[in-house]
């Protein structure tokens, strides 16, 4: 099980930088509802690569999974399996 | 470019002189121009030196932090299922429209692409360099009709899933060479070797005009005698706040109050993470390469209502061509009589054999997000933004759909050729039009016209550069730090970075509209 407090806080502070303080439910959306740029996704795709191994160019890249905090969570635990 | 630093405000003498003196001491300064408007006092338009945002502010580092990430995107647009599952010339993936943040339809994708070709072939390519050519989209439609195709990208992926396409169509496999390069190294090509270097919606992703200069620079010299570099699809920087208007007036629900739409407007405006270019820019840059001899400036094709067809616009440069102009009539201005479609189409009938030629058609595709444009600034803040909405219908200007226009050309018995333009650079998405009869032409698909060309004021800012906004506030902290120590203490100081300074003969400038 990932540790969704890191993943949270990574988040936050994306969002933070680009202006935004507004409150995160690990649950909302972040790219399809805008809050983050496509040009954000790419550091979720580093601080992912880098910290739980995930290699996209094995298990394909699918947007959705980094949608929210919980998104990210279920990715992590679905590779890890 | 467009940054300003303000301090408060102090008369003195002979203080014009003075700042751009003492500002031209300073070494990130490339030129300065101090105008007194009397309303706001004095103003510095300063151009940064070029050398000095290199070297000593790190530009080349954050050149490489911006390409990267969008290396990645690409790089991962290109791994999605979409991607991978498309059929031969059908991979769309990672075109995503602003208004929906989803795909942006792939009807609307096969329409871009067919008008995009067809443009490239009425240039008759033989040999064509593509710069971005990603997944290959135009690389399929267009080599099948030169004699060879070079596709390059800095995407390793986007290539290989272009790579996976040719497979299928050996016709094709001796004609198109891929390579993976940056934009900005083109190094060890052959100079003067294609007819047309392509670059197809991508300078937006160049991090600033100093990269994008550069990569013209190595394009122009491919380009043989006579031929062209295209750029498809750029994103305008006179209609950057109507189309970031026209997203969050798309994306906000009914009872958003007004004061709150215009802060997400502000908040999009501010977080815009592409390189959007002035048509002045294509103009200016004939100064510093002098082998374009024309510049081309032309609103899209297109019936689908996207943002490619309302704000974005195709830049022709052509290369050591003729320069004289063909055809220099004199332009009526259409807002004195708003000529309807109709009205134009029997003016062409009763005289075939006469050029016609119309300035400032009001663009019917962005007419409503004009007149939300115009009446924003002074909406009740609370008001619902459904409300509001529904209260500007009736301001609502009446214009002209572009493709109406050119499908004049192509109606039963049209004798008429119908080119427009957007060089004019008008805030108001307005453009030109000329009707030109086809026994004129001599079979040319791109005749010298003597356009309606930008107003001076227009020519401050040629770009709107994401990838230096960083750079340019520590240029003015440091303009304004030098100003500080250099000039008496009271002296106002409402500097403004531009990238060009345009003077007239006597050395005046225009200052800045809007």
């Amino acid at each position: 099980m990932p540790d969704k407090t890191q993943i949270h806080d990574f988040v936050r502070e994306l969002l933070t930088n680009s202006g935004d303080d507004q409150p995160l439910p690990d649950d909302e959306s972040l790219l399809l509802s805008g809050r983050l740029q496509s040009i954000d996704a790419v550091e979720i795709v580093i601080f992912l690569e880098e910290n739980f191994a995930i290699d996209f160019a094995q298990i394909g890249f699918d947007r959705d999974q980094l949608d929210s905090v919980d998104a990210i969570c279920t990715l992590i635990q679905s590779v890890a399996k | 470019m467009n940054h300003a630093a303000t301090n408060a405000e102090t008369p003195a003498p002979n203080r014009q002189a003075t700042m751009e003196s003492v500002l031209r001491m300073h070494p990130g300064v490339q030129d300065v121009a101090v105008v007194d408007d009397q309303r706001d006092g004095l103003t510095a338009f300063v151009i940064p030196e070029d050398t000095y945002m290199k070297n000593v502010l790190g530009r080349a580092a954050a050149e490489s932090s911006v390409l990267g990430k969008w290396r990645k995107i690409f790089d991962l647009s290109q791994l999605s299922k979409e991607a991978t599952a498309a059929s031969v010339g059908s991979n769309t993936a990672g075109w995503n429209s602003s208004y929906t943040r989803r795909e942006i339809p792939l009807d609307e994708m096969r329409e871009w692409v067919k008008n995009t070709t067809a443009n490239i072939l009425s240039l008759r390519p033989e040999t064509v360099c593509e710069i971005g050519c990603g997944s290959g989209m135009l690389v399929l439609r267009i080599a099948p009709h030169c004699d060879r195709y070079l596709a390059v990208d800095f995407s390793a992926e986007a290539l290989n899933r272009l790579r996976d396409q040719l497979l299928t169509l050996p016709e094709l496999a001796t004609r198109v060479e891929l390579m993976e390069r940056r934009a900005d190294d083109l190094h060890g090509l052959e100079e003067k070797a294609f007819n047309i270097v392509l670059i197809s919606s991508v300078v937006q992703f160049f991090p600033n005009l100093a990269y994008l200069t550069r990569v013209l620079e190595s394009a122009a010299s491919l380009v043989k005698q006579g031929g062209h570099i295209y750029l498809a699809d750029v994103r305008s920087l006179p209609l950057f706040q109507a189309f970031a208007l026209s997203v969050e007036l798309f994306q906000a629900a009914d009872d958003l109050p007004v004061g709150d739409l215009r802060g997400r407007i502000h908040r999009r405006m501010e977080r815009e993470p592409e390189l959007l270019l002035s048509p002045a820019f294509f103009f200016s840059l004939k100064e510093r390469l002098p082998n374009i001899s024309r510049v081309e400036i032309r609103p899209l094709r297109g019936r689908a209502d996207n943002e490619m067809t309302r704000f974005r616009y195709d830049a022709i440069l052509h290369v050591d061509g003729p320069s004289e102009v063909s055809f220099d009539d004199a332009f009526l201005d259409w807002t004195e009589r708003k000529c309807t479609v109709d009205e134009i189409r029997s003016q062409l009938h009763q005289h075939p054999q006469r050029t016609l030629a119309l300035k400032h058609i009001a663009n019917a595709r962005i007419a409503k997000d004009l007149a939300a444009m115009a009446m924003l600034a002074d909406a009740d803040a609370e008001i619902a933004t459904g409300t509001w909405q529904r209260g500007l219908e009736p301001l609502r200007a009446p214009g002209i759909h572009p493709q109406d226009l050119l499908d004049l050309e192509t109606e039963a018995g049209s004798g008429f050729a119908v080119f427009l333009s957007w060089a004019a650079c008008r805030r108001d998405g307005s453009y030109d039009a000329i009707f030109i009869p086809k026994d004129l032409l001599q079979g040319t698909a791109s005749p010298s016209i003597a356009w309606p060309m930008p107003e001076a004021s227009a020519c401050f800012n040629l770009a709107y550069a994401p990838g230096q906004i960083k750079l340019c506030n520590e240029i003015l902290k440091q303009l304004e730090e030098h100003c500080s120590l250099n000039l008496p203490e009271s002296t106002a100081v409402n500097m403004i970075l531009v990238d060009r300074i345009p003077r007239a003969q006597d050395g005046t400038i225009s200052v800045m509209a809007g």
